[in-house]
């Protein structure tokens, strides 16, 4: 028996190999424990421009970088340094 | 039994710019005043810098903060947030414990201290002196003669 073909619910997955560049996330690869609230300039860039926190994903920090940041952020708002909405 | 523990702790303190620039000295004694009154050391007192707030705070829309690291009692801490409440020279306080922190974070330069030496790049002798040990130096050597006299 002859095998189908062209069967559109099987496609082919192309393998590709993706070197990620960065393995560690921008706080770990500075080697910090301690997320600054007051550090100003690197919180920013972890918020859209409407002032929400930006998703690991599309910030790329880990899980407890993302936790101290968050808190971080929270500690700036509440000083007026960040805004809680733009 | 209680025990009272001693920690080191960072007090930011928000102050509105026109009563800073009015009164500099004054908005450093009240703030000595609410951590004196918790029996609190005073490790270092400086401005850290003065800015426009992301909202406005008491309808004021810049602010003066003012940095203190200060070695207190765990349990007098809710006494200093519940003075600044109670002046009306503070707008805002927060004090956090300095656990993960390190000395280079305690002793990194202000927002403040920086931004003039921007300014000027060229001038060979500011870039020699070490902007916030000489601040701190002054503003402490100012509030020991203040509590003295107080």
């Amino acid at each position: 028996m002859a095998r189908p073909q062209n069967n559109p619910n099987t496609k082919r997955r192309k393998i590709t190999a993706t070197i990620r560049e960065q393995t560690q996330c921008r706080f770990c690869r500075e080697g910090k424990s301690y997320v600054d609230y007051k550090d100003i300039d690197t919180l920013q860039k972890l918020l859209t421009n409407r002032g929400k926190i930006f998703s690991r994903r599309r910030s790329g920090n880990c899980a407890c970088c993302q936790r101290k940041v968050k808190v971080a952020i929270k500690r700036a708002r509440f000083m007026a340094l960040l805004p809680y909405t733009a | 039994m209680e025990t009272a523990v001693k920690r080191l702790y960072e007090g930011m303190f928000l102050v509105d710019s026109a009563l800073a620039a009015q009164d500099w000295q004054g908005i450093l004694d009240e703030v000595l005043r609410i951590l004196n009154r918790a029996g609190a050391e005073v490790v270092s007192l400086r401005k850290w810098d003065e800015r426009h707030l992301c909202y406005d705070i008491q309808r004021k829309s810049r602010g003066t903060y003012i940095l203190a690291y200060f070695n207190c009692d765990t349990d007098k801490v809710k006494g200093i947030e519940r003075d600044v409440q109670l002046s009306e020279r503070m707008m805002r306080a927060l004090v956090l414990r300095t656990d993960g922190m390190t000395q280079q974070d305690i002793e990194k330069a202000t927002p403040a201290e920086t931004q003039p030496q921007q300014d000027t790049p060229g001038d060979p002798d500011m870039a020699n002196v070490p902007p916030a040990a000489a601040v701190d130096q002054d503003i402490i050597s100012e509030a020991d003669d203040v509590t003295e006299t107080v």
